[in-house]
C-alpha cells in the first residue's frame, strides 16, 4: 500500500507493507541509518525520531501512523560539516561512547530545549529517562545538553 | 626506557576520531553493513536444555520461496574452536544442544523475514538428555555431563603462608557466603556477522572487541590456514565481553560457504541476551581474620562459578587477591569453574573483581567495624602499595589463562629483552605503581567523608522512613595480559607527512582508536589530525590481544609507542643522512617538521624556531641510495613488552551517598564520586567516561541487574522491559571523577589501563552505605524486595535474641 511521509522536510510516496514499522521504513527504504534500532520494543529509545517535534520510538509504531506528521531524524539536525549546536556540544563534552543511543538522545534533547531552553541537570536527566545509554555516559550527556543550551542562548538560536 | 616527557597531545581532550559520525548518525555499525548479492541468515535454536539431535528434516524450509540453503551439524567441520581465556570451547554444530537456544542449524534466504519463517519449517527430532542448571549440582557424582571433557574444571589455587596458624592467631574472624545471579551485558545496538567466501578464503565483517581472536577461531573451526582468513572488525555498540569470538560468527561463515554467497546474520537484542553470553552465576564462601589492631591476618576464599554450555574457564581473573592479599601473611584463593546447561557464561567487564571483590570488601568492612576502624583507615592500613609482592602471579601459583601457563612466558620475554631495557623494567611480581593510599585520602577529602561517616551501621540522617548514609568501596583489575600471544602494532608514515597506525582493537565505545592515535602523535611529533587508525582489518593489522582484559592503553599503547618510535628513528636517520648531515640522535620532530635538537632548544628558550624540514620535503626528495623518493616508512616494535600481569594493575575508589526508604526498600543514589588511578591520563574526557560508565554499570549490578532462568534453564527476562538497567534518573547526573596519576614506568607516557576496576568498586561502596543506613548487609542485586527482606530478617533476629515475640 502507498504511504505518504514527510521526512526531514522532504515528501516521499512509498509502497510499503501495512505491518512495516516507521523505523524499518526510515532505515531500509529511505536509507536513514541514523535511526538506530536496538531493543525493538520501545524500551531503549535509540530509534527515537521527532513527530511534529515530539520524541517517539519509531520501532514501536507503524509507518502508516506517521502519515501527515512532520518526521525529523538525526540526519535533519546537522551534517558532519555543519553541526547543530547540540551535536557540537555532545562532541565537546564527549557525551557518548559507542554512539548507538546518541542520535535518539540528541533528538529528545532538542525537543526538551525547544520547550524548556534553560533546563536544570535534573530536568535534563528526567527528559532523557526514556533512553538507555548502556555505556553509562549519563553525566556527560547531561553536561552536553546544558552546554548546548548555553551555546544556543549565546547565539540567539531561539 | 621512559617515554618522552614533553606532553603535547597526551593529557588533552580533543574530539574523538569518529565523534562527528556518532552525533550525526553516519557511523556504519555491523547492522548497517551490506555486501552486493548478500543473503540473510537466521539461526535454528534448540528448545531443549540438553538434547541429542536425531534427525533434521529441512525439506519444507528449502521449498519456501526465497530460501537458498540450510546448514546443520552434518556439514559442520568436525573441529573444536576455542575462545580466548577458555571463554568458549566447542564445535560450530555437533548435533547436541547444551542450553535452550543453543545453535542447531541455520538458514540462508533472500530476506531476513523468509529466513526466520523457514526456521519454523525445519523438523528436528530430539532425544532429550538429563540437564543440570546449577554449578553445585553439576559437580555431584552422576550429574549429567555437559561438555565431553566433563563438567568440572581443575580448581585454580593461589596459596601462601601458613593459613592454619594465621587463622588460629586471628583475634577477629568474619565469614561470608554470598551467591551471585548472572549479569547480562544487555548490549545496545545490534551485532551482525557478514561472511563472504572467495575461492578458499573467507572474509568476515562483524562487531568484535578482538578481531585477531576471531581470525584465529575461524581458522581453528574450519581447519584452514590463517592466511585465508580475514576479519574486519567494525564499530559496534556496547559489548562488555559479549562479543569477542562467538559461535554465531562461525555459523555465518559456514552458511556463506554452503550457499557460496555473502550471508549476513543479524542478532536481535533478545537473542543476544538469552543465547550468546553472560556473566557467570557465582558463589563465594570466604573468611578473613584480623588482629585486634586491624591488621588482616589471613584471607581464605572459595569461589565457584558456572561456565554455562560452552565456557571452559577455571578462574575468574580476579585481582582482588593483590589489592587485599599483598600485605597479608597467609591466604588461599580457590576458584573453580563448572559446566551447566545454561547459556554460555564468560568474561564480562571486571570479571571476578566485581563479584569476589565485593565479598572480600564486605569481610574487610566487618572486621574494620569490630576493630573499631573507619573503612577508609582499614583500607589504607591493609591494601597494596607500590613495591609490594603480587599474589596473582607469584611463584608456582599463577593465574592460568592458557595451556602453557605463565612462568615459561616470563622467562622467554625476559631473556629476549635488551639489557638496557630490562634495567628500567620494574621488578617482576611486585606492584610497579599505583597510589592506592593517596587516591583514597584525596578522594575522601573531596567527598567530605569525615563529615558524613558517623560510624558503622549508623545513618547520618534519619527522618520518617528515610535513612541516609555514605559508603566507600575499592576495586582493582589487570592491565592486560600476555598469555596466548603478545599484542603488536605498526605505524606507517606517508610521504605527505600523515601517518597511519595499524593496531587490532575493539571499537565498542571506549574510543581507543583515538587514544592510540594520541600515543602515536605524541611519539612521532606529528599532529593528531594527520594520524588515522586501522583498528579492525586483520589483513592490515598485526596480531593483537584486542580490547579485552583492560589491555588496550597499557599493552597496545606500549606497542603503538614502540612502533612509532621505530618509524621516527628511521625517518630521522633518513633526514640526518639526506639533509642535515648529522646523526639521527641530534634531530627531533615537532608539529610534523624535523629540526635539530639544538634548534628546538633555542626556540624553547625564547628564540625563533628555524631550520626545519617538513616531512613531505624529506620524503619527496630523491634519496642517495635508491635515486628515488621515499613512499612510506613503516615502524615496528623491535623490543618485547614485559608481562604486565607481573607488575601492573589499575585501581578505583568510589564514594557514594545514598538514601534507603525502609518502608519501600528503595535505594536512591544521591551523590557519587569516583577516583581512578590509571597512571598518566592520556585523554581526560575519555577516561572520565570509562570511569563513570564503569560506576553506572557496577551500580546496575549492585541495585537491579540479574538474569532469571526457568526450570528448563531458559532465560526469563531477555528484554530491557524485564531486565532493568540504570537510566539517567537512576544515577546522580553531577557525579564527579578525580584522577590519581601515579605514572607507570613501562606504560606509554606513564599510562596504565582503565575500564574494569571502576566496575568493581560500586558494589562494595553501595553495599557498605546501605549497611550504614539500615544496619544490615544486603546481597546483590539490592532490589527493594531484598532490602525489605533483609530488614525483616534482622528484626526477627533481634526479637529472638532479646527473647521477645
Amino acid at each position: 500500500m502507498v504511504v505518504r511521509l514527510h521526512v526531514n522536510g522532504q515528501r516521499h510516496e512509498l509502497d510499503i507493507e501495512p505491518h512495516e514499522t516507521l523505523a524499518e521504513v526510515l532505515r531500509e527504504r529511505l536509507g536513514l541509518r541514523g535511526v538506530r534500532v536496538s531493543c525493538g520494543e520501545g524500551e531503549c529509545g535509540s530509534c527515537t525520531v521527532l513527530l511534529d517535534g515530539v520524541p517517539a520510538t519509531s520501532c514501536l509504531m507503524l509507518a502508516l501512523q506517521a502519515e501527515g506528521r512532520e518526521i525529523t531524524t538525526i540526519e535533519d539536525l546537522g551534517t558532519e560539516d555543519d553541526l547543530h549546536p547540540l551535536q557540537q556540544a555532545f562532541i565537546d563534552e564527549q557525551g557518548f561512547q559507542c554512539g548507538v543511543c546518541t542520535p535518539g538522545i540528541i533528538l529528545s534533547s532538542k525537543a526538551l530545549l525547544d520547550r524548556n531552553p534553560h533546563p536544570t541537570a535534573t530536568e535534563v536527566a528526567g527528559a532523557l529517562s526514556g533512553h538507555v545509554c548502556r555505556c553509562g555516559a549519563y553525566t556527560q550527556i547531561v553536561r552536553s545538553v546544558l552546554r548546548a543550551a548555553e551555546e544556543m542562548e549565546v547565539r540567539g538560536e531561539r | 626506557m621512559s617515554a618522552d616527557k614533553r606532553h603535547g597531545v597526551v593529557g588533552t581532550s580533543p574530539p574523538v576520531k569518529d565523534a562527528a559520525q556518532k552525533v550525526c548518525g553516519t557511523l556504519t555499525y555491523p547492522v548497517d553493513f551490506e555486501l552486493a548479492g548478500m543473503l540473510h541468515g537466521a539461526i535454528l535454536r534448540s528448545e531443549h536444555p540438553h538434547a541429542r539431535v536425531l534427525s533434521i528434516d529441512a525439506r519444507r524450509a528449502l521449498d519456501l520461496p526465497g530460501v537458498i540453503g540450510v546448514v546443520t551439524h552434518e556439514e559442520a567441520p568436525d573441529l573444536e574452536w576455542n575462545g580466548t581465556f577458555f571463554n568458549y570451547r566447542g564445535r560450530i554444530f555437533d548435533g547436541i544442544a547444551r542450553f535452550v537456544g543453543d545453535e542447531i542449524g541455520a538458514v540462508a534466504a533472500t530476506t531476513p523475514e523468509v529466513a526466520h519463517e523457514a526456521l519454523g519449517l525445519i523438523a528436528v527430532e530430539y532425544e532429550p538428555l538429563p540437564a543440570v542448571f546449577d554449578a553445585e549440582a553439576a559437580m555431584l557424582p552422576g550429574a549429567p555431563q555437559v561438555q565431553t571433557a566433563g563438567n568440572i574444571r581443575e580448581p585454580n589455587v593461589v596459596e601462601w603462608g601458613d593459613l592454619q596458624a594465621a587463622r588460629s592467631a586471628a583475634d577477629e574472624v568474619a565469614v561470608a557466603d554470598v551467591s551471585f545471579g548472572s549479569q547480562q551485558m544487555a548490549p545496545m545496538g545490534r551485532n551482525a556477522a557478514i561472511a563472504m567466501w572467495s575461492g578458499g578464503s573467507v572474509t568476515l565483517h562483524t562487531g568484535t572487541q578482538t578481531p585477531s581472536e576471531v581470525k584465529d577461531a575461524i581458522a581453528e573451526a574450519f581447519g584452514m590456514p590463517r592466511s585465508r582468513v580475514r576479519v574486519v572488525g567494525l564499530p559496534l555498540g556496547t559489548s562488555f565481553g559479549a562479543f569477542w569470538s562467538n559461535n554465531f560468527m562461525m555459523v555465518a561463515c559456514l552458511l556463506a560457504r554452503k550457499v557460496r554467497r555473502p550471508v549476513k546474520i543479524e542478532l536481535s537484542n533478545t537473542e543476544c541476551m538469552a543465547h550468546v553470553k553472560r556473566r557467570h552465576e557465582e558463589r563465594c564462601r570466604a573468611s578473613m581474620g584480623a588482629t585486634a589492631d586491624g591488621d588482616i591476618a589471613f584471607i581464605d576464599v572459595h569461589h565457584l562459578f558456572d561456565n554455562g554450555g560452552y565456557g571452559f574457564k577455571d578462574d575468574v581473573g580476579y585481582l582482588v587477591l593483590d589489592l587485599w592479599g599483598a600485605r597479608v601473611p597467609a591466604g588461599r584463593f580457590v576458584c573453580q569453574g563448572v559446566s551447566t546447561n545454561l547459556v554460555t557464561a564468560g568474561c564480562m567487564r571486571g570479571v571476578g573483581d566485581v563479584t569476589m571483590g565485593s565479598v572480600v570488601e564486605r569481610l574487610a568492612d566487618q572486621l574494620a567495624e569490630r576493630c573499631g576502624l573507619d573503612p577508609l583507615e582499614f583500607r589504607i592500613r591493609n591494601q597494596i602499595r607500590p613495591g609490594d609482592e603480587l599474589r596473582a602471579a607469584w611463584g608456582g601459583h599463577l593465574l592460568r589463562h592458557d595451556e602453557q601457563g605463565y612462568e615459561r612466558l616470563i622467562d622467554d620475554v625476559t631473556r629476549q629483552a635488551p639489557a638496557a631495557l630490562r634495567e628500567n623494567w620494574p621488578q617482576h611480581f611486585r606492584l610497579s605503581s599505583g597510589s592506592t593510599v593517596e587516591m583514597l585520602r584525596s578522594a575522601a577529602e573531596e567527598f567530605g567523608w569525615r563529615e558524613k561517616f558517623v560510624g558503622w551501621g549508623r545513618p547520618y540522617f534519619a527522618e520518617g522512613p528515610v535513612r541516609r548514609a555514605v559508603g566507600v568501596g575499592t576495586g582493582i583489575h589487570c592491565c592486560g595480559e600476555e598469555m596466548e600471544g603478545n599484542t603488536d602494532a605498526t605505524v606507517r608514515i606517508m610521504k605527505d607527512g600523515s601517518a597511519k597506525l595499524f593496531c587490532s582493537i575493539g571499537r565498542q565505545g571506549t574510543c581507543a582508536d583515538t587514544t592510540q592515535a594520541m600515543v602515536a602523535a605524541e611519539t612521532l611529533g606529528i599532529p593528531l589530525d594527520l594520524i588515522e587508525v586501522e583498528a579492525g582489518d586483520t589483513d592490515a593489522c598485526p596480531w593483537s590481544r584486542g580490547s579485552i582484559a583492560s589491555t588496550t592503553m597499557f599493552r597496545t599503547g606500549f606497542k603503538t609507542w614502540a612502533a612509532a618510535l621505530d618509524a621516527k628513528r628511521q625517518l630521522l636517520e633518513l633526514a640526518g643522512r639526506e639533509v642535515f648531515d648529522c646523526p639521527a640522535a641530534d634531530l627531533d620532530i615537532r608539529d610534523g617538521v624535523i629540526y635539530t635538537t639544538a634548534a628546538l632548544r633555542a626556540a624553547d628558550s625564547g628564540g625563533p624556531l628555524a631550520g626545519g624540514v617538513p616531512i613531505p620535503y624529506l620524503m619527496m626528495r630523491d634519496r642517495e641510495d635508491t635515486f628515488g623518493p621515499t613512499d612510506s616508512i613503516t615502524g615496528r616494535p623491535d623490543f618485547p613488552m614485559p608481562p604486565s600481569m607481573a607488575f601492573a594493575r589499575h585501581f578505583a575508589a568510589h564514594f557514594v551517598d545514598l538514601e534507603v526508604d525502609v518502608e519501600t526498600g528503595k535505594i536512591r543514589l544521591l551523590r557519587y564520586l569516583a577516583a581512578q588511578d590509571s597512571g598518566t591520563v592520556v585523554h581526560p574526557k575519555v577516561l572520565e567516561g570509562q570511569v563513570i560508565g564503569g560506576a553506572v554499570f557496577g551500580a546496575g549490578f549492585a541495585l537491579c541487574e540479574q538474569l532469571h532462568f526457568d526450570e528448563q534453564g531458559r532465560v526469563m527476562n531477555p528484554t530491557l522491559s524485564d531486565y532493568k538497567v540504570l537510566r539517567s534518573t537512576d544515577f546522580p547526573p553531577e557525579a564527579t571523577v578525580i584522577f590519581a596519576e601515579d605514572p607507570e614506568p613501562v606504560g606509554p607516557f606513564g599510562a596504565r589501563s582503565a575500564g574494569e576496576a571502576p566496575t568493581a568498586a560500586p558494589t562494595p561502596a553501595i553495599a557498605q552505605a546501605v549497611y550504614n543506613a539500615i544496619g544490615v548487609w544486603v546481597d546483590v542485586p539490592m532490589t527493594p524486595e531484598r532490602v525489605l527482606l533483609a530488614i525483616e530478617a534482622q528484626r526477627r533476629e533481634h526479637t529472638t535474641a532479646s527473647g521477645g515475640r
